[in-house]
């Protein structure tokens, strides 16, 4: 399959402001995002059970991609299919592999430019010493494409991660053998995404010829030789939101039924999650030359900032995103007819009985700060000091309400920001 | 010591940029001083330079090479940083300018230190709970510090409250908050 091949899978629902490749959701999120998503993982079920977790919600993520994938380019061999799914993993910004594999399953993967190791070794390499390897991504997706290639049954196959760059190894190196693994898990569709109607908020004529704008450019992104996608200040990937999805509801379900009196510690770290992305993401987009030549430069104007910040949203496939309330200093409401995370939950274990919109609340509350705490005409450095400054403790000032979360069987999903008194 | 003493220990020291007194074993600010106004975190500095000058001894004494009257050169690309033990309950850091002669920096160290150590006060120290100083030695150097507690409290199961109040823990949660306190920061012990 080559480039304008996978191009032509790629499609983005205006409507409900989510992207696809055929029936598979993806989104796009930057390095800072994946590595703490994954960190929290971790911190929640330990590195052993984070791993096996982050591995096989990988493999079932990218099983439904690369099947579709191989049917629609006619892919039969072996030898096609492991191609395929090199150049389609490389393309998304994930790192160029090197799958080796026999006909039972057992091989290895190969890789020296893996986005999370990679990513990992740039930004905490000098200050922690990693004891684990960061790569399940790469691990799951190995697994399914050596799966689909020889058709075995998913389940058949699992990797160990013997080598990583992110603990100084001069590469990364994953073995595959035939083995017990978790057993998979049923993933979310195109079809099976449900929305309500979209709705008009504030600035919507404003935010329509971004988005239009935003999508074009992100048409033409695809990994580089490394197969790694450098934009906008960051290592950027289209990535599957299922494997988002399906690590962070395991993650709380797991810890509320072991640890319950901490589930609030745990919710708190995926709301910061969406904190670490908006701010890294979104902020490091709008600093962007390209921002610059698609909209002009920055005013220090909350209203405009939000307004380009669902534009953002919209764009990157987080889902139909819209401000229907806004008092500048006082109030933010952020309200989605569909977003990426509702619709996961809802098939896959039912309705909800709390929110479970945790990136979506931490991106409501990181657009009041950023609209009224950042100075964007001064074309601030997006640092770890900085975001401390901004998201760190009592400096925070913003605190958010989930009024309707359409994984608890609302029409929309709602989050009211409000400055704190 | 009132910021009038510190400020005249270093009266008639130009190349003096910065100094800063850090009260060990907990690596506290205990005063600073600072030719301009910038935006440091003083108190930041000042643990950072506790806990290298405590790094420092500890190599040394694993090399069989310690002694109390060490000092710490730093050359940095503007500063020139000179570290040293006033005694067993403080540590002092200075800043220099980068082209004072070294010579006439130690010369002015120990006038400094002459003055500083007539003012600072006889302590008893008292050792505060293994939990408490682990807690914030992870709040310190965690690479998403932001988070820190945050990670800890998943880790080891215990509440956000009750590491805020980590005097009050039990022994075998301390031992939960070292061991996520190893997994956090990369470290296979943690010497406090």
């Amino acid at each position: 399959m080559d480039p304008d091949a996978i191009a032509a899978i790629r499609t983005h629902d205006d409507q409900r402001g989510l992207s696809f490749f055929g029936e598979t959701p993806y989104v796009y999120h930057c390095h800072h995002y994946n590595l703490f998503h994954d960190q929290t993982i971790d911190d929640v079920l330990g590195e052993e059970r984070g791993t096996q977790v982050r591995t096989a919600a990988a493999r079932d993520a990218f099983r439904q991609l690369l099947d579709e994938c191989f049917t629609a380019a006619g892919a039969q061999t072996p030898a096609e299919r492991i191609g395929l799914a090199q150049t389609l993993f490389a393309a998304m910004g994930h790192g160029k592999t090197s799958i080796e594999a026999d006909a039972d399953g057992g091989g290895r993967i190969t890789g020296s430019h893996l986005h999370y190791g990679l990513c990992w070794r740039e930004k905490y390499g000098q200050k922690v010493k990693r004891f684990d390897p960061a790569d399940a991504v790469t691990a799951g997706f190995g697994i399914a494409a050596v799966e689909l290639a020889h058709r075995l049954h998913s389940g058949e196959l699992r990797a160990i991660e013997k080598l990583c760059i992110a603990q100084r190894d001069p590469t990364c190196e994953i073995e595959l053998s035939r083995g017990e693994a978790p057993r998979p898990a049923e993933v979310l569709g195109k079809s099976r995404v449900g929305s309500s109607p979209a709705q008009r908020g504030l600035w919507e004529d404003q935010i329509e010829p971004i988005v239009e704008g935003l999508l074009q450019f992100l048409g033409g992104v695809a990994g580089d030789e490394r197969g790694l996608v450098q934009a906008f200040n960051v290592f950027v990937t289209a990535h599957l939101s299922n494997y988002y999805n399906a690590t962070i509801f395991e993650a709380m379900h797991e810890l509320e039924r072991t640890s319950p009196a901490v589930a609030g510690s745990g919710e708190k770290l995926f709301r910061e999650a969406g904190h670490v992305c908006v701010f890294n993401t979104f902020g490091n987009i709008l600093l962007s030359p390209e921002w610059e030549s698609l909209v002009g430069p920055l005013p220090d104007d909350p209203e405009a900032i939000t307004a380009f910040n669902l534009a953002i949203a919209r764009s990157l496939g987080f889902g139909h995103w819209l401000v229907p309330e806004f008092e500048v200093g006082k109030r933010l409401v952020l309200r989605t007819t569909t977003n990426y995370e509702a619709p996961f939950y809802i098939n896959r274990y039912g309705l909800a009985d709390r929110p479970r919109c945790y990136v979506t609340e931490g991106a409501a509350l990181a657009f009041a700060v950023l609209a009224h705490r950042v100075k964007w005409s001064q074309r601030p450095s997006l640092d770890q000091a900085f975001y401390d400054s901004l998201f760190r403790g009592a400096g925070l000032g913003w605190e958010t309400e989930v009024v309707a979360d359409q994984a608890r069987g609302d029409d929309v999903t709602e989050i009211v920001v409000t400055k704190s008194s | 010591m009132s910021r009038s003493m510190l400020e005249q220990a270093v009266v008639g020291v130009a190349p003096l940029k910065g100094i800063f007194i850090t009260a060990m074993p907990d690596c506290l600010l205990y005063d600073a001083w600072q030719r301009d106004e910038n935006d440091l975190d003083v108190s930041d500095v000042a643990s950072y330079f506790g806990d290298l000058v405590r790094s420092n001894r500890e190599g040394l004494k694993a090399l069989g090479s310690w002694s109390s009257d060490m000092l710490v050169t730093i050359e940095s690309a503007d500063t020139l940083v000179v570290l040293q033990e006033l005694n067993e309950h403080f540590v002092c850091g200075s800043i220099f300018d980068r082209d004072a002669p070294l010579g006439m920096v130690r010369l002015h160290l120990k006038r400094m230190v002459e003055r500083i150590m007539d003012q600072l006060p006889k302590v008893e120290a008292e050792e505060r709970p293994r939990g408490v100083r682990l807690v914030e030695f992870v709040r310190r150097y965690a690479p998403d510090p932001h988070a820190a507690i945050l990670r800890i409290s998943v880790r080891t199961g215990l509440t956000t409250e009750q590491l805020d109040a980590a005097e009050e823990l039990q022994a075998a949660d301390v031992e939960k908050i070292e061991a996520a306190a190893r997994r956090i920061l990369g470290l296979t012990q943690i010497n406090l």
